[in-house]
């Protein structure tokens, strides 16, 4: 099995095209990072002040506001006093407040390069004629599948770990070393929830990879199945971008028909988890994770099955 | 060690309800060169594609080695190299890479030592650190040739390998058989070229829309072949009076075809010299004898069409 994964990885690794997606991963957040540098407010050493007189302008206009507006307007007070009180400066960038703002959004485009790079893996053994001399091999038809399988995971963790790093490295020359350890408050639709910069980042990141390891096994089925890159990346694609939409749109009709939070859509980005406890009133964490496991299991096995069955005849 | 290197027993495969190859049953020697002949669409690459497991067999056996694919899988695997149809490779790898790629996969230890030898082999030390991409199709057709015997196959099997080749190429293709088949490895070869089999192989068998009619052995063929009409053409002086003396003279003597200086006859070996004698007494010049060999084409054409014959009957 080693030696297969070994010549998989070779195959992925000969490719330029690999290589390149890894570059491009780089540059983009390197552009993120000059983007975020330039375009959001510079840190503000000044913040508590400021902060202060904020809370003191909307006191104000309470004294002259209705009863409506000044429930709204003490929370505003509150949140603003809490900053104060819990010492978390609102304006502050350091290279893990660039993580966990920026870096978290690349997370897309390695989601694509795996699309494309783990359907180019088998739909290419097809188109080029390969696959007939692969396969003729003593090695039993599932086992050459899943080293492949295996070899765009390896190639896929690599691509994270290409982010995380130049996310690192990026932000330190950028906005400078920061705590790890230091305080933030992420906004969410339940409200400002308060958390540690580094810890959320890692826990955003870990709730990305299902979703990666998804995506990634409907690409890899589809090649498998129909031998084409294109359809492989377009739904790929399709389901990377769409995903969340056609989620919102399906969480929406999850009132009317309970069948439509079983499907996959709503389920497949987790890293709404990092910021809520559920996304409806039933649907935690765990559950979708275990309707995730149950379309994983669907799909590995309609994947394996085929290949195992099929008649190579180009 | 089994007595044959591959056995196929009653194989059969019907898609739908076509069936494209039809109750083929046949074995390959040690050190055998065995052809399957057919005209396109015969079956050939069906019933290779069946042997390497690339497509599933409705019905029948297939051992490698003594190894059966349905029991032993990995085992007959390893004692199979092949060549579908055309050798595809990983183009954007070298030659080198690809091998290796293949030598990984094979059940024993596949040495640095043992790849230079297979490159040496076929020919290719010059370029093997090359980019496939740019390599010819010759040259892919040996790095095909090499990626099937890098694991000292029991059997290679060919699936129309001089497709593409020069006459250069495909006798060199041939002297490289001949080599291999010396050391024992099995061939099996396949084309649609009767003239093709003939000087490759040591037996071969006919396939016709599926089914194995026929199996020729060509040593048998050779030795028997003074015994059988051979077809002469003599070109002579004056062919009108040759035809009028023949006719008179040697009425056992079929006169095939004449045309202008030139008569065709079908005639054994030995009234040859007899012929020649009565045109020379008669005062006619032969120029020329010419032996058109009979050819095996002549053969497999008769076979095919006897057997057509019966089924319209
Ligand atoms: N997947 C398939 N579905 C239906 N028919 C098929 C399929 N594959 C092959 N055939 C048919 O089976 C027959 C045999 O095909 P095959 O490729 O084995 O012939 P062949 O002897 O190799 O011919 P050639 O000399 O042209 O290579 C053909 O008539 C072909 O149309
Ligand atoms: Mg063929």
């Amino acid at each position: 099995m080693i030696a297969l994964i070994q010549n998989e990885l070779m195959k992925i690794f000969g490719k330029m095209a690999s290589w390149i997606y890894m570059v491009i991963i780089v540059l983009a957040v390197l552009v993120a990072g000059i983007i975020y540098m330039k375009f959001s407010a510079d840190p503000n050493p000044n913040w508590r002040q400021d902060t202060q007189a904020e809370i003191t302008m909307l006191e104000n206009q309470m004294a002259s506001a209705s009863e409506e507006e000044k429930l709204m307007l003490q929370e505003q007070i509150d949140q603003t006093q809490e900053m104060l009180d819990k010492n978390i400066n609102p304006t502050v960038k350091t290279n893990w407040h660039f993580m966990n703002d920026v870096v978290i959004g690349v997370s897309s485009l390695v989601t694509l390069f795996v699309v494309v790079v783990g359907s180019a893996n088998v739909a290419a053994e097809f188109s080029d004629g390969t696959i007939k001399q692969l396969l003729i091999r003593p090695h039993r038809r599932w086992s050459i599948l899943l080293s492949k399988y295996i070899a765009v995971i390896i190639y896929g963790l690599l691509l994270v770990l290409t982010l995380i790093v130049s996310g690192y490295l990026i932000g330190l020359v950028l906005f400078g070393s920061g705590d790890f350890n230091m305080k933030i408050f992420e906004v969410t639709l339940e409200g400002r929830k308060e958390a540690v910069v580094g810890t959320q980042f890692f826990l955003k990141m870990l709730y990305y990879i299902p979703s990666l390891l998804m995506i990634m096994t409907i690409a890899f089925m589809l090649s498998t199945l129909f031998k084409s890159q294109a359809l492989a990346v377009g739904v790929g694609i399709f389901v990377l971008f769409f995903s969340s939409t056609l989620g919102g749109i399906i969480l929406m009709l999850a009132d009317k028909y309970t069948w439509a939070k079983f499907l996959i859509f709503p389920h497949l980005d987790l890293t709404v988890y990092a910021l809520q406890e559920r996304i409806l009133e039933d649907i935690t964490f765990p559950v979708s994770i275990s309707i995730l496991a149950v379309y994983y299991a669907i799909f590995m096995m309609v994947t394996f099955f085929f290949f195992q069955k099929r008649d190579i005849s180009i | 060690m089994s007595q044959f290197a591959l056995e196929v027993k009653s194989l059969t495969k019907k898609i739908g309800r076509k069936t494209i190859v039809d109750d083929v049953s046949f074995e390959v020697e040690r050190g055998e060169i065995f052809g399957l002949l057919g005209p396109n669409g015969a079956g050939k690459t069906t019933i290779i594609r069946m042997i390497v497991s690339l497509i599933n067999r409705t019905d029948g056996n297939v051992l490698v080695n003594g190894h059966d694919l349905d029991d032993s899988f990995t085992e007959a695997m390893n004692e199979l190299g092949a060549i579908v149809e055309n050798p595809e490779f990983y183009k954007y790898l070298s030659g080198y890479k690809n091998l290796r790629h293949y030598a990984r996969m094979a059940l024993s230890d596949i040495t640095e030592d043992r790849l230079n030898e297979v490159t040496k082999l076929v020919g290719l030390e010059e370029a093997i650190h090359d980019k496939v991409r740019t390599y010819s199709l010759g040259m892919r057709q040996r790095l095909g040739v090499a990626q099937a015997i890098l694991h000292k196959p029991s059997i290679l099997i060919l699936d129309e390998p001089t497709n593409g080749l020069d006459p250069q190429g495909i006798r060199e293709f041939r002297d490289y058989l001949r080599l291999l088949a010396s050391q024992g490895t099995s061939v099996l070869v396949s084309s649609h070229l009767l003239s093709e089999m003939q000087l490759m192989c040591d037996r071969f068998a006919i396939i016709e829309q599926g089914k194995l009619i026929h199996i020729s052995n060509m040593h048998e063929n050779e030795s028997s072949e003074a015994k059988v009409l051979r077809t002469i053409e003599v070109e002579v002086s004056n062919s009108e009076l040759a035809v009028k003396l023949l006719g008179e003279q040697m009425p056992e003597v079929k006169m095939a075809s004449t045309e202008g200086a030139r008569i065709s006859l079908s005639i054994e070996k030995e009234q040859i010299p007899v012929v020649n004698k009565l045109f020379v007494e008669n005062g006619i010049d032969v120029y020329e004898i010419l032996n058109v060999k009979a050819t095996l084409e002549d053969r497999f054409l008769e076979i095919t069409n006897k057997d057509k014959k019966e089924q319209m009957v």
